[in-house]
């Protein structure tokens, strides 16, 4: 009955809530206290200011930020152009082969990323996988590939392709065959129907896709300094050194403070707009 | 004891939010009886049975099962049971796990569980060696008596099924209308049976519950809801009806702007002033010889001539009063086939004891 | 839709790139754990298995592996656990706060790690609780129990709920019909999810960093020398730890492969 359903949900979703809130919510509250706190204290027990954010602004950290968004955004349209075709052949044209694609990338996954990008280090680098064979077999010298931002770029676009490979190709997989059918007998070129019927109707694949890699690029850290070295310094690596050799936790967690923010806004806006049990297919 | 009443509804309502599903039910149901709601989609069936089995709690109104209140008793632990729809049988278990899961739930031991569904496998017609058979690996029709050895196996006092062969095709439900109709004489259960096809409840029930929007509209034999409905709806639901509009003349006659009506029957009788429609079935309207004579009479131009299979259906058009066109359906049997030219004019009439008449409320 | 064969095979040829691509700094670390040189270029001129083996004699590294493989166990039992529940709350049943949850659920997956481990420490300093490997475990929840109340929660979408009901009008109780419906079928997707939290554990860099306290897991020592100078252990290192990961992910699908053989 009704009220079997409902004891039964709130009484199911109490471990996950619990362990979220202890360990989720309540930490980011922490967080969120302590950007109101002098530079470089340590307790919670002083007067509430915003110095830390004065600082943000003063001291440049604002240049991080945009950094990190601005890469982020480049990353999330390059992983677009490059993941739509792959999506669309997972969804509509392969049989068999969408289940090795989704083998293979899955289990990259689950190498650790510092040793994924790792490996890029060496296969970029002086000396490394390209240029060492490419000087062997053809005689040509080629500079490192790595300390630049577009390799930066390109770590993040690597490490995330899966996050927009995957939502893509569910939604594009939801837009209904006898639609698209119906507009080619209708006399629609495959262009139009890529634009009219594929793209609006993928749109909570695209979206959830898009979000996932923008929001995870914009706070990573290890692409920017295992491949790009000193080249450009993110905001989590900002908040990471405030937080360790700056000692700096009050400002620290206003950088945190700030980054969550835009991410959050971004993310609240985006997912208000999409189905979620739709996407996952809910039944009833 | 069969003729007793089982379950007793009274003003039971059910509303989601602002949407009211059931408006307002009273139905009383006969122990050992085969009662078939039937009715449009959206008419509020599925919320009346999932309310008699358990699975929602009425906002409003009482149910009882024989002179227990029920309203708030969980499926579980009602003695009702249900054929699902969709059937629902566990995929990740054999037919013989599936069927004696109830059993299993109220602690019978393994062997006489065994007994019993393999006494049920026979009793539904099924080979024995379908007790270790994977249920996917049966057919629509057998999924069907697996469900329903299943249901059985509980031991219900009230077996209830929810349009359960509607997946199935033409001549698959014939054979499960008969065997359904079978099971219930030998069982002696109370069958109450959902569906939205009228010809399933004729074949197989006792009586008949017609609902609409959310209200039970009647309820009788087949017989009589098809002979007497109780308003246009009714009428049209059963079957082809030819309904025309009457007022009461000052003697309580009827006066209809369509036809000749000539004679009284009392069944029809109307308040002076009263409107109300008079109802004759397709198969009750003659073809009249020039000059013979008929209670009702109506003159006509033979438009159309379908073949049913068994039967001929005519339709003639006619001129209401004011030049509006009507359409009149007659119905005869291959052997009774009338032989006018298409387009022809042709004159109907049929006795008012073959006619009903539906009082407007 | 029909499609041309050349734009099918101009497909498949591209989705064969991206996983070369995906691949190639995989092979890097493959080849480099060979290399007999001290300091690594391409291409290789002498090979050598030298580096294992002083993987496997050092004091740091089974360590380091038992550690990990710790770590990893406990938050795959603990997020399977809680995301079977989990994941009823998400996609079955229909309760008050339901879409609340949804969005608590996935809100840590979008969480910069960096930042949630940093948050995390100071969550802990607070409390007076000393980072180890124990708190590593609660931190790696934050994230992982999460994904695999999701993944749990995609097979229980398409989860029929007149099974449930059938089980109740039969007679069974709450406890009954999970037992006997909800987790049978529900169980590849909870073999799934233990395995992907398992692997997401075992790789895990950012979450640990900063909450193994003095302890160490794999991938937290093998950044530590990947930014501090290289060392040819880090190759070889890495490489043991994507063969437990390819090992495991073998392993899970020979189960599912034989449970669905013996199912008939």
């Amino acid at each position: 009955m009704d009220r079997t359903e409902e004891r039964q949900g709130l009484l199911s979703a109490l471990p996950v809530a619990l362990v979220l809130a202890a360990i989720f919510l309540a930490p980011l509250l922490v967080v969120a206290l302590f950007a109101f706190m002098p530079p470089g204290s340590f307790g919670l027990a002083h007067a509430p200011t915003l110095e830390n954010f004065r600082l943000f602004f003063a001291q440049g950290y604002y240049s991080s930020l945009l950094w990190s968004l601005g890469m982020a955004a480049a990353a999330t349209i390059v992983l677009f152009l490059v993941c739509y075709p792959l999506a669309y052949g997972m969804a509509k044209v392969f049989r068999s082969f969408t289940l090795v694609i989704t083998l293979l990338v899955v289990m990259s996954l689950f190498v650790s990323e510092n040793i994924r990008l790792f490996g890029w280090v060496l296969t970029l680098m002086k000396g490394g996988l390209l240029s060492g064979y490419l000087k062997a077999w053809t005689g040509l010298e080629m500079d490192s590939a790595l300390y630049s931002v577009p390799v930066i770029v390109f770590g993040l676009v690597y490490s995330y392709l899966p996050f927009m490979l995957f939502p893509l190709a569910q939604g594009i997989a939801m837009v209904p065959e006898d639609v698209r059918l119906a507009a080619s007998d209708l006399g629609a070129s495959r262009t139009r129907i890529l634009w009219e019927i594929d793209l609006p109707l993928a749109m909570p694949g695209i979206v959830v896709g898009s979000l996932l890699s923008f929001v995870l690029s914009a706070g990573a850290m290890a692409e920017s300094k295992l491949l790009g070295g000193q080249t450009v310094v993110v905001m989590a690596d900002e908040i990471e050194s405030a937080f360790t050799y700056g000692q700096n936790w009050p400002l620290g967690s206003a950088l945190a403070v700030i980054l969550i923010l835009i991410i959050g806004l971004l993310a609240t806006v985006a997912l208000a707009k999409v189905d979620l049990d739709g996407i996952m297919g809910r039944r009833r | 004891m069969a003729g007793d009443t089982v379950l007793r509804l009274r003003g039971v309502r059910k509303s989601f939010g602002a949407f009211t599903a059931l408006a307002g039910i009273d139905l009383e149901i006969t122990d050992g009886e085969f009662l078939t709601i039937v009715g449009p989609s959206g008419s509020g069936k599925t919320t009346l049975i999932r309310l008699l089995v358990g699975m929602e709690e009425p906002s409003a109104g009482e149910i009882h099962l024989r002179d227990r209140l029920i309203n708030k008793v969980p499926a579980n632990e009602r003695p009702t049971c249900m054929v699902f729809q969709s059937l629902a049988l566990f995929p990740h278990r054999t037919v013989g796990e599936n069927i004696e899961f109830p059993m299993k739930l109220k602690g019978v031991s393994p062997d006489r569980r065994r007994e019993r569904a393999l006494e049920l496998l026979a009793l539904l017609h099924l080979p024995e060696a379908y007790y270790g058979k994977r249920v996917q690996a049966c057919s629509g029709g057998e999924q069907q008596r697996v469900a329903l050895a299943r249901a059985l196996a509980f031991d219900p006092e009230i077996l209830f099924f929810d349009e359960p062969l509607s997946a199935l095709d033409y001549r698959l439900r014939k054979v499960l209308e008969k065997e359904l109709k079978d099971l219930h004489r030998r069982t002696g259960k109370t069958f109450v049976y959902i569906t939205h096809s009228l010809e399933e409840a004729m074949v197989m029930s006792d009586r008949i519950a017609i609902m609409r929007g959310g209200a039970i509209v009647q309820v009788g034999t087949a017989e009589q809801i098809y002979t007497a409905p109780a308003n246009a709806f009714v009428a049209e639901f059963m079957g082809e009806v030819n309904l025309f509009p009457v007022t009461g003349g000052d003697d309580g006659r009827l006066l209809c702007g369509d036809l000749e009506i000539r004679g009284h029957d009392e069944r029809l009788r109307l308040a002076s002033g009263g409107q109300g429609q008079l109802m004759v079935r397709p198969e009750f309207v003659r073809f009249l010889a020039p000059g013979e004579e008929a209670d009702c009479r109506l003159q006509g131009r033979l438009a159309n001539v379908f073949s049913l299979g068994s039967r001929l259906q005519y339709e003639i058009e006619a001129e209401g009063p004011r030049g509006e066109r009507r359409l009149v359906t007659v119905e005869k049997l291959r052997e009774e086939r009338f032989a006018g030219a298409p387009n022809g004019p042709v004159t109907l009439g049929w006795r008012l004891a073959d006619a009903h008449l539906i009082r407007e409320a | 839709m029909k499609h041309a064969p050349l734009t099918r095979a101009a497909l498949l040829v591209y989705g064969i790139l991206v996983l070369v691509v995906l691949y190639v700094p995989v092979a890097a670390i493959a080849f480099a754990s060979f290399s007999k040189a001290r300091y690594l270029s391409f291409p290789i001129r002498r090979y050598t298995t030298e580096w294992y083996e002083r993987a496997f004699d050092s004091s740091t590294v089974p360590e380091l592996v038992s550690t990990s493989l710790k770590v990893a166990f406990a938050v795959a039992v603990i997020s399977v656990v809680i995301g079977f529940f989990g994941a009823l709350a998400f996609a079955r049943y229909r309760w008050r706060f339901r879409g609340l949850f949804q969005k608590l659920v996935l809100l840590p997956i979008f969480f910069p790690q960096a930042v949630l481990g940093l948050a995390i420490l100071m969550w802990f300093n607070a409390l007076g609780i000393v980072p180890t490997w124990q708190t590593a475990i609660v931190a790696h929840l934050t994230w992982i129990a999460p994904i695999a109340t999701l993944i749990i929660a995609i097979r229980a979408y398409g989860f029929d709920p007149a099974l449930e009901e059938a089980a109740r009008d039969l007679g069974a109780g709450t406890w009954q019909v999970l037992r006997e419906v909800t987790l049978p079928l529900l169980w590849p997707g909870i073999v799934s999810a233990g395995l992907f939290a398992f692997l997401l554990s075992w790789g895990n860099f950012p979450l640990s960093l900063f909450t193994t306290g003095a302890d160490s897991t794999l991938p937290e020592w093998l950044y530590a020398k990947m930014v501090s100078g290289y060392s040819p252990l880090v190759p070889s290192v890495g490489v043991m730890t994507v063969l437990v990961s390819i090992v495991l992910i073998a392993g899970g699908f020979a189960f599912v492969w034989g449970s669905r053989r013996r199912r008939g």
